[in-house]
């Protein structure tokens, strides 16, 4: 029976993000939230595990205000949860976020045959830290899947390339990166987090792990996008609507 | 091609050269040296059912007895996944679907800017190693243009062993549609649409505006009412129409950035609030089912 681990992150919800004043991004109304993507990869670690038997354990690298999204993806289905945390956790670069949770997967949790990620997260959406785990760890990743099906030690997947679709199988232990496609990660109910209370979670400090290597990459600056455009209004009005035709053929966009 | 000329761009820059590495037959491989390129590196065809990950130590051996400043991957699905391996056994950084890249003299780095928080930022970063990497969206830069010749030297890498991945099947994708991403117009179904039979409304507003359908992930991944070939945003498909109308699209950023690149970006929601109007260049504040049959006959006078 596979020991099955989601990994995910908890990030800004971009959808509260405004733009402020200067052309800085806005954090100041944020919620936060587990990315989208790992919402998918905690929901397909516990299919599997409800159809296989084994283990779903969730991990997760961040601040220490990220206990939050712990209790979440316990109610989303996990059995335990690891939570990586250090204040200097929150601005890992993503080599830096791989190596952390290669170190905790390897030393920590020690068993495992698969380890799920999201695709890619909705705050940087760098998708490297699937495949970079893969590569600390030693062991295949399959990218951009859609579908998985676990046999002993088996695993075949579906990945979704640019010109179709390739089923593909390896041997575990594997990573694999899952697109949302995959399934719909379904809402946790009040029983669902009344169960996440009584499960148990491992809080795993900083100076429990190696080292953790130095930033492969600098971060310059971050700006607001400037997605700016006329903003024109017009009503339903029949006056208006003639009117923003013609104002699409001015544009040269209408024949 | 692409690559190829912002590399060469860069190479020029850093008074270094390019060298291209390839899957293409020796013959059709050639034809990069006509563009610039000054070594072209043929990578052996991979066997039947094996996967692309077969090349990672042949290409991370490659580029440790070369010691290239960068490296340039295009952001496909194999190319992100394998450029993200490869990133990792060489311990070089990587920046993420590159939007640019230059070569900033002082401090001799790449400077590269790519977006975040669904496009709602765009963040400048440098890699601190050597190679620095980046993969780098199809359509980003213009293709490599016939050059001054570079000296083209071909050398083939040594054969790759077994892959971990076994490829068991290929299923193409048949096209279901023309490529939205070569739309000239495009109107969009969002959410604000109550019915599957109700797309077919905004492909007449399609069709009185010679143009094509699209949609929001939504209504491809949840709802299922069209393909994901239709799909926009910045983690599907990005367009550059010279129209795009939203028809009952609220406006998450995920999919407005995808549609950044449009030269005249319309939208009609019956909420005033949608944040789609703050994008947009002409908004249309109404029911979409009162406002899209006016809208046909307006543009068939």
């Amino acid at each position: 029976m596979p020991n099955i681990i989601a990994c995910f992150k908890w990030v800004v919800d971009e959808a509260y993000i405004r733009r402020g004043s200067s052309g800085q991004l806005d954090f100041s109304t944020v919620d936060y939230k587990i990315s989208n993507y790992d919402r998918n990869a905690i929901e397909e670690a516990a299919r599997l595990r409800d159809a296989l038997g084994g283990s779903a354990v969730g991990v997760t690298v961040g601040a220490p205000e990220a206990t939050k999204g712990i209790k979440d993806a316990l109610s989303r289905g996990t059995d335990t949860a690891y939570f990586v945390a250090d204040p200097s956790f929150s601005t890992l670069d993503p080599g830096q976020t791989a190596a952390v949770l290669a170190d905790v997967i390897r030393n920590k949790i020690q068993q495992y045959d698969l380890i799920i990620c999201g695709e890619g997260t909705s705050d940087f959406y760098t998708q490297q830290v699937g495949p970079r785990l893969a590569e600390n760890l030693g062991i295949p990743c399959i990218s951009f899947v859609q579908k998985i099906s676990v046999e002993g030690q088996q695993l075949t997947a579906e990945r979704k390339v640019e010109d179709g679709i390739e089923v593909v199988s390896v041997t575990l232990p594997a990573v694999v990166t899952v697109l949302p496609e995959i399934n719909i990660p379904k809402i946790p109910g009040v029983k669902d987090t009344l169960m996440a209370s009584k499960k148990p979670s491992v809080t795993v400090k900083k100076d429990e792990l190696s080292p953790v290597p130095e930033a492969r990459i600098q971060a310059i600056s971050l700006e607001a996008a400037k997605l700016e455009r006329n903003c024109e209004k017009f009503t339903a009005d029949a006056a208006d609507i003639t009117r923003f035709v013609a104002s699409l053929r001015k544009a040269g966009v209408v024949g | 091609m692409e690559l190829l000329n912002i590399g060469g761009q860069l190479a020029s820059k850093t008074g270094t050269g390019i060298s291209v590495l390839t899957v293409r037959p020796r013959d059709k491989a050639e034809e990069y040296a006509q563009f610039g390129a000054d070594e072209i590196m043929l990578l052996a065809p991979l066997a039947a059912g094996q996967s692309l990950d077969a090349y990672i130590p042949v290409i991370a051996d490659e580029a440790k007895a070369k010691d290239p400043d960068l490296i340039l991957v295009s952001a496909t699905a194999k190319g992100k996944d394998l450029a993200a391996r490869l990133a990792a056994r060489l311990d070089a950084g990587m920046c993420s679907s590159c939007q640019t890249i230059n070569f900033d003299e002082g401090s001799k780095k790449f400077i590269m800017e790519r977006l975040a928080y669904g496009g709602a930022g765009i963040q400048k970063i440098t890699c601190t190693t050597r190679p620095a990497m980046a993969t780098i969206p199809p359509k980003t830069f213009e293709a490599a243009a016939p050059a001054q010749k570079g000296s083209g030297n071909i050398r083939e890498l040594p054969v790759p062993g077994p892959s971990a991945v076994k490829i068991l099947e290929k299923k193409v994708r048949e096209r279901e549609a023309k490529d939205i991403t070569e739309a000239r117009v495009i109107a969009c179904v969002g959410r604000g649409v109550d019915k599957k039979e109700d797309i077919s409304l905004v492909r007449q507003l399609a069709e009185a505006l010679d143009g094509d359908i699209g949609c929001t992930r939504p209504i491809a991944e949840e709802l299922h009412w069209l393909s994901e070939e239709f799909c926009i945003g910045i983690s599907a498909s990005e367009v550059k129409p010279d129209l795009y109308i939203g028809v009952g699209v609220s406006g998450q950023v995920q999919h407005v950035t995808g549609v950044r690149n449009a030269k005249i970006i319309a939208a009609i929601n019956k909420d005033e609030n949608a944040p789609i109007f703050d994008v947009a260049d002409l908004g249309i504040i109404g029911d979409l089912y009162d406002v899209v049959p006016k809208l046909i006959a307006e543009l068939k006078k």
